[in-house]
């Protein structure tokens, strides 16, 4: 927490490290605007750091932006409601952890929230940034580094990046997700979130990018980011731009998400509206939609095609399951779908694979080039086996002087303190789901990093 | 012709899954099936979708790569012998496939015993077979000599897969290269068999004609006199760096080509598949060596001072060693500092051996071994180094 840093120019990181994973099963087409939904929920999975205390129960009849539940310990931060209805059914897990707040859809009243001009937000005070953004509940747009947190409210972060690119695969980037009359909001967002740090607020937006709602920034620092996956990855981003320093903190968002906070502080109203998609060959017809944040899953992917599929919220790479039956995130904007199978191949250990993708040269798509998208299944592609150093690891790590192999020997060997020591809070959940990707061992070393994660957790 | 086969080991497969009756032949079940089809695994947690590499296929491209040191080695035991009983008529054929009745025995015997040994451990811990024994039973018989006992290749190889890897873990846990662990095995057990000048060729002993020495490059170029130019020494004996490089000189099985084993190294290069680090850390470390001992070369010195640097490249076991035995992986510097170093580091005492150690002019094997055991020690210094650097950038960096 110490003062103000001296201000960074417009800068340029083209990272070579990394990959692009070609899966086929893109979105297509322009953004589909979806009928109301029957109903919508606030599902805390995706909040890490969130414990709920519910404050409309079963039947309660609430208006667009009243606070359905708050965070246990800090009664400003709040979930608020997408539409306005009543409060259908809290669904509940294993030792009564909230899974969903549905509210059944019957109106669209508001609760109004105060109403800014651009000029005044210029100079909010960090409480009444703080507050109105716990109220308006978009607090959990922030996120915190490493543990991908919602940070708590009375904490300050070093500085704080805005993030508009996104490299993962088939993931919906600024082009999508950020419409091209953004640029006020997303102004008035950045602003808001400078009231909350000392330090600076950056943004990162894709090399070269013409997209006009980041075209003319003011007062924040602008990094250009290139290259493939993970590029895009805020974490990655703030390793190279500027990491915390000591035991301090940098907070992130996504660019589309601030221009949220940039429509509740202009309009005074909750922005319900999200863009989310739905893409891979395990779909009937990849689409990207608007509705109500959170809507069921179902409308926003449409049918699945044929045979078993697995619904992931994410990315192939570091999503995780969903039920189709369940409602959509508050975070997260995409879904894969894709065939729940491991297709077997004729002598996989020497056919040369053709119309596959592979990340090594033994293959020879890996020798020439992908040529094109590739339809991919679930398929482990191999067995299990121990870690052999072969030297594929390092190609994807795009974060600075970490040694991989020796990281991770000292994640499974629970050494804490070598692990922090090699990189454990540096290295991103993207770059370890790439190795896991590309690992001949069919070693998982996104769920050894999750495992190291939480052990730092527990004893820090 | 995948759904048949599938079919075929779907209806089996009950009887080797827990509580089947073959329920222990699982590990043979399990690499017969995979054998033919891709395994049937789905990811469960961690990354959805996953790259086709994996450690079948990796292993298979080594067994590709010793494809032409083997071919050429199978023609030179049968050229070599041909050469010792004066027949000069010997054809092509008839060379490959006097070699292959000598060499094929050898790399039989070699899987045969591993791989017995090998699906034991399988058996008993209950894992699956582990495909890294195709590289080391044909990488260990290559570098034996084509008179080896069979028996002596059978020992050697079990005592190789054992002490050398298993147990310590099987593949991914040992510190030594099995391979090499087999074939020290040999040198010190039997050292009769992979030393000396009778060794190196199958002739007919009665049929071999005067002047036929069967000594290697290796062992002319230690044994002449103190002072005297060891390449006119090798010229001598009938060898041109050529025909060094080549392979037609006496030696162990697939080593002799130093020709073939470059083929084989650009592709495990290629694929990405071998460290070109360390092969080339290799050639330096023993041409800086070699430099200084042609510093020291004198007439009162012994003979192997002076042998010039691209001699040392092609004899002995020195190509097949830095391309296909320093290189394994798991035993090798994971770092790429570390590669660096210990490349550096076998070259320089393979070539310190073979000059300055007058009981054993090849210095290969012990110089990868000893190397083995040094390379944690290298990766360390090389982690710690990156860590520091990291340290002090995030302090740089910092706000």
């Amino acid at each position: 927490m110490s003062g103000a840093p001296e201000r960074w120019t417009m800068s340029l990181h083209v990272l070579k490290k990394g990959l692009d994973v070609p899966i086929a099963g893109e979105v297509t087409g322009n953004i589909v605007d979806l009928p109301v939904p029957a109903s919508v929920s606030v599902a805390p999975r995706d909040l890490p750091g969130i414990t709920p205390r519910i404050l409309s129960r079963e039947g309660a009849s609430v208006k667009v932006g009243t606070a359905l539940f708050a965070d246990k310990a800090q009664p400003d931060l709040r979930l608020v409601s997408a539409a306005a209805g009543e409060v259908r059914e809290i669904v509940r897990g294993p030792r009564r952890v909230v899974l969903d707040h549905v509210v059944s859809v019957t109106g669209d009243a508001a609760e109004s929230f105060r109403q800014w001009d651009l000029g005044a937000l210029k100079k909010i005070s960090r409480d009444e940034a703080r507050i109105g953004l716990g109220h308006g509940g978009l607090w959990p747009v922030l996120r915190c580094r490493p543990l991908d947190k919602v940070p708590t409210m009375g904490s300050t972060p070093q500085w704080i990046l805005v993030s508009a690119t996104e490299t993962g695969p088939l993931a919906p980037g600024a082009d999508l997700l950020l419409g091209a009359g953004d640029g006020e909001a997303l102004q008035a967002g950045l602003y808001v979130l400078k009231a909350l740090t000392p330090g600076a607020v950056a943004v990162a937006v894709p090399q070269g990018t013409t997209h006009p709602a980041l075209a003319n920034l003011k007062d924040v620092d602008v990094h250009q980011f290139g290259g493939p996956h993970p590029s895009g990855d805020p974490s990655v981003q703030i390793n190279h731009i500027a990491p915390p320093k000591g035991n301090g903190q940098v907070w992130y968002a996504r660019a589309w998400d601030v221009a949220l906070i940039g429509r509740l502080f202009l309009e005074g109203r909750y922005p319900a509206q999200r863009v989310y998609t739905a893409a891979g060959t395990g779909l009937a017809a990849p689409r990207a939609v608007r509705t109500l944040c959170g809507a069921p899953i179902r409308t926003i992917t449409g049918d699945a095609a044929p045979g078993p599929v697995r619904w992931i919220l994410g990315s192939v790479l570091t999503g995780q399951v969903v039920d189709p039956e369940r409602w959509a995130g508050f975070t997260n904007r995409m879904f894969t779908v894709i065939p729940d199978r491991a297709e077997r191949r004729l002598f996989g250990w020497t056919a040369p694979n053709l119309g596959d993708f592979s990340y090594h040269r033994a293959f020879l798509s890996g020798f020439l080039g992908a040529g094109g998208r590739k339809v991919m299944d679930t398929g482990l592609r191999g067995g299990v086996r121990s870690m052999v150093p072969v030297g594929y690891y390092r190609g994807v790590v795009a974060t600075p002087d970490i040694e991989p192999e020796f990281l991770f020997r000292s994640i499974i060997a629970g050494d804490l303190e070598e692990s922090v020591k090699l990189g454990l809070l540096d290295l991103s959940m993207e770059e370890a789901a790439l190795l896991t990707y590309v690992c001949p061992s069919k070693i998982e070393f996104d769920v050894i990093l999750r495992d190291g994660l939480a052990l730092y957790e527990k004893e820090a | 012709m995948t759904r048949l086969i599938e079919g075929l080991f779907d209806k089996y497969r009950h009887s080797f899954e827990e509580g089947g009756s073959l329920h222990w032949a699982w590990p043979m079940f399990e690499g017969a099936e995979t054998f033919w089809l891709t395994p049937p695994h789905r990811t469960h947690q961690g990354a959805h979708v996953r790259d086709p590499m994996d450690m079948k296929r990796l292993m298979i491209f080594v067994v590709y790569a010793l494809i032409p040191p083997m071919l050429v080695g199978m023609w030179n035991i049968g050229h070599q012998a041909y050469l010792a009983e004066g027949n000069a008529a010997a054809t092509l054929v008839d060379c490959v496939l006097r070699g292959a009745i000598a060499m094929l025995p050898i790399i039989f015997v070699s899987y045969t015993a591993g791989g017995i040994a090998e699906l034991l451990f399988c058996v008993v811990r209950k894992h699956e077979i582990n495909e890294g024994f195709l590289v080391t039973g044909l990488i260990f018989p290559l570098t034996l000599a084509p008179s080896t006992p069979l028996w002596i290749v059978a020992l050697a190889v079990i005592f190789g897969v054992v002490i050398g890897k298993e147990v310590f873990g099987g593949v991914g846990m040992n510190i030594l290269n099995p391979a090499l662990t087999a074939r020290a095995f040999v040198f010190f057990a039997y050292p009769k068999v992979i030393s000396g000048a009778g060794v190196w060729d199958v002739a007919d002993k009665a049929k071999v004609i005067d002047g036929y020495t069967g000594a290697t490059p290796l062992l002319t170029v230690s044994s002449a006199a103190p002072g005297t130019d060891p390449v006119a020494a090798l010229n001598q004996a009938g060898w041109t760096w050529m025909d060094m490089f080549i392979g037609r000189i006496p030696g162990s099985m697939a080593e002799v080509s130093a020709a073939a084993c470059l083929v084989g190294g650009l592709f495990l290069v290629m694929v990405g598949i071998a460290s070109w680090r360390i092969m080339l850390g290799c050639v330096a470390g023993l041409g800086m060596i070699t430099l200084v001992f042609n510093a020291f070369a004198g007439p009162e010195a012994s003979a192997a001072l002076a042998l010039p640097f691209h001699y040392h490249l092609v004899i002995g076991g020195f190509a097949y060693g830095a391309i296909f035995m320093a290189t394994d992986p798991v035993s090798a510097a994971a770092t790429n500092a570390g590669r660096w170093m210990y490349g550096i580091g076998i070259g320089a005492l393979a070539g310190l051996i073979r000059v300055v150690n007058p009981a054993y002019p090849e210095g290969m094997m012990l110089a990868i071994l000893f190397m083995n055991v040094f390379a944690p020690l290298l990766d360390y210094f090389v982690v710690q180094r990156s860590a520091r650097r990291r340290v002090a950038r995030l302090a740089a960096q910092g706000v």
